[in-house]
């Protein structure tokens, strides 16, 4: 069987993290209640800016454009976040591991060339 | 290993990569109207990479094969022998297609550029000697058939298969996800000769659910029963020559990987997953029979059917020899041909309008207005059904002779007993087709290169493809043996 123990600081730090959120969470609830803070209005429960609505009807359309934008982003911040070890580790890796990078950034370029000619990138 | 014999043997994968690439290009500058070039260029670099991979397949140099990028992708006759199935059946699909999209305008050059980097990923999956690269090349092939699943954006049912192939697709990697990581934590590799050795010290409760899971994960890929269910919707919905894809390449790929991955890294424990392997082979060739009985929709008909093929495949898993696997890998050779050709004779039935017909009833009395077509899917249903002196025959032949060597007798009788039952249904289509009234439906002749395929396919399930049975049994043979060279 697998030692557990070794992962008890884990558990426990999960146990302070988990009562800590919930006191930031509903202490200040309780709080503005004992001290009649609490007086909720239209504007104050409203969206706020840009936010959507939070209740709605769950049929209603989304624009597909967000999940076009999205899956971009994700692609390019992964491509962001694969440089970071590469880089600390060129020393390791060396020519072999710089060109390979290379390669990899190349396809990337190559598909941001096709998503940009294609209009993926223009929201109107 | 040095980086040249690396990229010499995984070469095939280079070439369609950047083929990909380059295509890619022309389809986002060229635009819509470079659809029929980017479609015979694509055709053109899977032609190369099959033509390279035969060399690796038939230079004495290469017999024994070698591991490229320090042993992640392992060059040999097996993966050899199974890319080529793959490319011949994209090249197929790709010939066949562009007519179907004609009537609706949706043909776009992205559509070969996707098959092309499925292929890619298939190549890897079938030469995949470590769980990493397994799933990059599952993945890289999978993502290509969830967006050419929903490719005909306008038709609802489209649509609906892609997100359902998506969801249980991403259902079925995440399984196999977890069964790879409880195997790499509990041998401490990924590599298969690692696995090997780890499991040749017994199996420990860990790797067993690992093992489970990671079978689990494979069975759906091939759409074996209990994991079938997402098939006959997916197969029905997608555009057809799409279904035609989805029933031969990415089904030789996701064989070949698990015949690999049962007989490589878990060939130590074959007892382990025997019984797993029996229950789904049985299981699959029970409910694609019974399943296909009431379909009134052809590609239904025709998922049922590959349903009920993959658990005649399974069974000389199930044997866990080298017979077995090369009994497999002949019956995948016969199987790409029956469902490309039954595939491609359901393609060319077409209305006066024009338009795409596919229910039973439609084809009624085919044989009146449509000899060829009709004779040419009488030929298919009879040889998937396993009629003697045709090809499909001999595939049933071989895999069950494997079962009955390994002493698996009664699943073997069984299996021909269930057969038999599967036979009805493929009976019945050429019933429909040769004895009942003529419905008239279908009109007009089908363009050429689908007649080229469909003449080939017949002509290689057809009692001539006898002749190509001594260097199809050389082929499989050395296939078979790469797969027990390094166990």
């Amino acid at each position: 069987m697998v030692d557990l123990s070794q992962y008890l600081p884990i558990l426990l730090f999960l146990f302070v993290a988990l009562a800590l959120s919930a006191a930031f969470v509903f202490l200040p609830m309780g709080v503005s209640r004992l001290t009649g803070t609490h007086n909720p209005d239209a504007e104050k429960l409203s969206e706020y800016e840009c936010g959507f609505p939070a209740f709605e009807e769950p049929r209603s359309q989304f624009d597909v454009r967000f999940y076009l934008v999205a899956i971009l982003f994700i692609i390019f911040d992964l491509e962001a976040a694969f440089l970071f070890p590469w880089a600390v580790s060129l020393d390791i890796t060396g020519w072999a591991g710089w060109i390979t990078m290379m390669v990899f950034l190349f396809e990337l370029i190559v598909g941001f060339a096709y998503a940009w000619k294609v209009g993926a990138l223009e929201w109107e | 290993m040095s980086y040249a014999s690396s990229f010499y043997f995984t070469l095939p994968e280079v070439i369609l990569s950047l083929s990909g690439l380059a295509l890619l290009m022309v389809a986002a500058f060229a635009g819509k109207a470079s659809a029929r070039i980017v479609t015979i260029l694509s055709v053109a670099a899977l032609f190369g990479a099959g033509i390279f991979t035969a060399h690796l397949l038939s230079d004495p140099a290469f017999a024994l094969g070698g591991d490229a990028f320090s042993g992640v992708y392992r060059m040999d006759a097996f993966g050899s022998y199974a890319k080529i199935l793959i490319y011949l059946a994209t090249i197929g699909i790709l010939m066949v297609t562009q007519r179907y999209f004609d009537s609706t305008g949706e043909y776009r050059p992205e559509y070969p550029v996707l098959m092309i980097f499925g292929a890619v990923g298939m190549g890897m999956m079938v030469s995949a000697v470590d769980l990493m690269t397994l799933y990059l090349g599952l993945e890289l092939s999978s993502l290509s058939s969830y967006v050419l699943a929903s490719y005909a954006r306008s038709d609802g049912r489209s649509a609906e298969a892609g997100l359902k192939y998506f969801v249980l697709g991403a259902l079925a990697s995440g399984i196999l996800l977890y069964g790879m990581s409880l195997v790499y934590g509990f041998t401490g590799a990924t590599d298969y000769l690692s696995i090997l050795a780890a499991m040749s010290d017994g199996l420990s409760g860990g790797m067993l659910f690992g093992l489970v899971f990671v079978l689990a994960g494979l069975a759906f890929k091939i759409s074996a029963v209990p994991f079938h269910m997402w098939t006959p919707d997916v197969y029905e919905g997608a555009p057809t020559p799409v279904t035609a894809f989805f029933a031969t390449a990415p089904k030789v790929a996701a064989i070949a990987l698990l015949m690999r991955v049962a007989l490589d890294p878990f060939g130590a424990q074959v007892d382990a997953w025997r019984q797993i392997v029996i229950f789904s082979a049985l299981a699959s060739i029970v409910v694609g029979a019974l399943g296909a009985i009431g379909q009134a929709n052809l590609k239904r008909l025709l998922a049922y059917s590959s349903i009920n093929n993959v658990g005649f495949i399974l069974i000389g898993l199930a044997a866990g020899t080298q017979a077995g696997a090369g009994a497999m890998l002949v019956y995948l050779a016969f199987y790409v041909a029956m469902t490309l050709g039954s595939f491609v004779a359901v393609l060319m039935l077409r209305d006066g309008e024009g338009r795409q017909v596919e229910t039973l009833a439609d084809i009624a009395g085919l044989s009146r207005s449509h000899k060829g077509l009709a004779l040419c899917l009488a030929v298919m249903m009879f040889s998937l059904a396993g009629i003697p002196p045709l090809m499909g025959f001999w595939g049933k032949f071989v895999v069950f002779r494997a079962a009955v060597d390994a002493d698996l007798i009664l699943l073997a009788a069984v299996g021909i007993a269930a057969s038999v039952i599967g036979a009805f249904y493929y009976l019945k289509i050429v019933k429909v087709m040769y004895f009942d009234e003529p419905a008239g439906v279908v009109a007009g002749k089908g363009d050429a290169a689908s007649w080229v395929v469909l003449a080939l396919t017949t002509l290689f399930v057809s009692p001539l493809g006898f002749l190509l049975t001594i260097w199809l049994g050389n082929w499989t043979n050395r296939a078979a043996a790469a797969l027990f060279f390094a166990a």
